[in-house]
């Protein structure tokens, strides 16, 4: 018996210590000292940054500025649900006008340079009433809970997120009831055509998809670049020549280098798909790869959550 | 988030990851001896179909045939699935286990050696008492190692149960490594599994010494 729980002892010591060599763990296992030392580690960091970088490996992730192209991010519907999609897109506009969509986007400041919906733009005339949905009516929120900043899991526990929060504010707005669907991305057609879901809303591109779903309210917009460590001397997109670029699977950045950038893809030493952009940053950290193909506002996730 | 939020969180997915795994095994275990006996029908045609079905169920991926029970309803009859979604993931674990136990359970039937049917009925034996009282007594032991394997193996299964976005204890910790960029949920999941399964050892081992009543 005693040697049993000294086993189990030694699998919970070791995977302490593989914790604690991680940023991340070490910033959540010991919250009170980090608070202590922040500043003065932040101002170490920027004072020794070009040296520190050879000596700890600790490199720091920037973009390149070429980039592979601007996407819209908006509300995909099943084809031929045109009367949601409009009554949706009209809510979306009149919480633009109330300023609860500025509100929310203040809560996400990775994203909040994006937002693309301004109130003069908007046609006052066309927009739904508020309160004038069905109250029997529950809207039935399809996305994925892996894509931080629009919907992900909160350092509360709570499932939330930019479109998340838009979203129950449409609701809210018609009279409508919310009901989350979390999915698994790779299963989000089938979701939708089996009525599970009422949409796809969660950092959704447009481009490349118009003919397959009925669209709603371009909301955001993003761009798709290259994410770098800041010393690897690649400076363009012809510098990937021969490189190892990793991407997400079934993200726009994939979908990209398949279809209209197929020919930089081409170039690269070889393009690895990843589950997760978390596996794929981490890789590069490892320098297992050299860059990353993803969207500004994911990557400047993955790096505002690695300091 | 801090630390204790994270294990509280995904304390919460081990327990949906237990009710998965508990829910399979009262299902599939039983289910098991049903396809076992099918299997050794003497009708031709039952064998037949049930070998298939093993096949079936052991020649596909389990993530599949997940996606299969879930979606196939609406696809095939155009039902709606709504709130079908649990129930969808514990009919694709129990009918896939029960096709690999009851392999199990035939190896462990088939080891029986036929004099001891015979020796059975001349002493009078019912058939029904020879196999609940002579039989499996003997093949419930022979077989508790290889149950073992795949009970554990059901542990790392449940994972599997993302397919269908359950929020079980694996689901939970992919979505707060994406949201805190972090490894540490990974490596608390394997702590758990490993936790879990030497639980599941553990307790087969004293079953096996409890039954290890003849030496």
């Amino acid at each position: 018996m005693k040697k049993k729980i000294a086993l189990l002892l030694a699998a919970v010591l070791a995977a302490t210590a593989m914790t604690a060599c991680g940023n991340g763990a070490a910033d959540s296992a010991a919250p009170a000292e980090e608070t202590v030392t922040e500043e003065a580690a932040t101002e170490e960091a920027a004072a020794e940054e070009p040296a520190a970088e050879d000596a700890e490996g600790e490199a720091s992730y920037v973009f390149l500025d070429e980039t592979l192209g601007v996407e819209s991010y908006a509300i995909g519907f099943r084809l031929g649900d045109t009367e949601l999609a409009e009554t949706v897109s009209g809510a979306v506009q009149a919480l633009v006008l109330d300023g609860t969509y500025d509100e929310i986007g203040k809560k996400y400041p990775d994203i909040y340079d994006y937002l693309c919906l301004k109130a003069e733009d908007i046609d006052e005339s066309k927009l739904p009433e508020r309160g004038s949905g069905d109250p029997n009516f529950t809207f039935k929120h399809g996305f994925d809970l892996d894509y931080p900043p629009y919907s992900y899991r909160q350092d509360d526990n709570t499932v939330g997120g930019f479109d998340v929060e838009l979203c129950q504010a449409v609701c809210e707005y018609m009279g409508w009831g919310y009901e989350a669907v979390p999915f698994n991305w790779d299963a989000k057609d089938a979701e939708l055509n089996a009525k599970s879901c009422d949409c796809i809303w969660s950092g959704f591109t447009k481009e490349g998809r118009e003919d397959q779903y009925t669209w709603g309210i371009t909301y955001s917009n993003n761009t798709q670049g290259i994410l770098v460590a800041s010393d690897s001397g690649i400076k363009t997109l012809a510098d990937l020549e021969g490189k190892v670029v990793g991407v997400q699977t079934a993200t726009s950045a994939y979908d990209m280098l398949q279809d209209s950038k197929a020919d930089l893809a081409a170039t690269f030493g070889d393009l690895k798909v990843y589950e997760t952009y978390t596996v794929a940053y981490n890789d590069l950290k490892a320098g297992a790869i050299d860059a990353i193909a993803i969207d500004m506002t994911a990557g400047s996730f993955l790096i505002a959550g690695d300091q | 988030m801090s630390l204790s939020t994270m294990l509280a969180a995904m304390g919460e997915g081990m327990l949906r990851t237990c009710l998965i795994f508990f829910l399979t095994l009262l299902f599939s275990l039983p289910l098991g001896m049903v396809v076992m006996f099918l299997r050794r029908s003497r009708f031709r045609i039952v064998q037949s179909i049930t070998k298939i079905y093993i096949a079936i169920m052991r020649g596909t991926p389990l993530m599949l045939q997940l996606l299969m029970w879930y979606f196939g309803p609406y696809y095939l009859f155009g039902m709606s699935i709504r709130g079908y979604r649990f129930a969808a993931i514990i009919i694709g674990f129990s009918v896939n286990y029960s096709a690999y136990f009851a392999e199990i359970y035939r190896g462990g039937i088939e080891a029986i050696p036929k004099g001891q049917y015979e020796a059975a009925e001349i002493l009078g034996y019912s058939k029904a008492q020879t196999f609940f009282k002579i039989i499996l007594p003997q093949v419930v032991k022979m077989i508790l190692p290889s149950v073992t394997n795949e009970v554990i193996t059901l542990v790392k299964d449940t994972s599997l149960a993302f397919t269908l976005a359950y929020n079980e204890m694996f689901s939970l910790a992919k979505q707060i490594a994406a949201s805190q960029t972090s490894f540490v949920p990974f490596v608390i999941a394997g702590v758990f599994y490993f936790i879990a399964n030497y639980a599941v050892a553990y307790a087969m081992e004293r079953i096996e010494k409890a039954l290890d009543y003849y030496n």
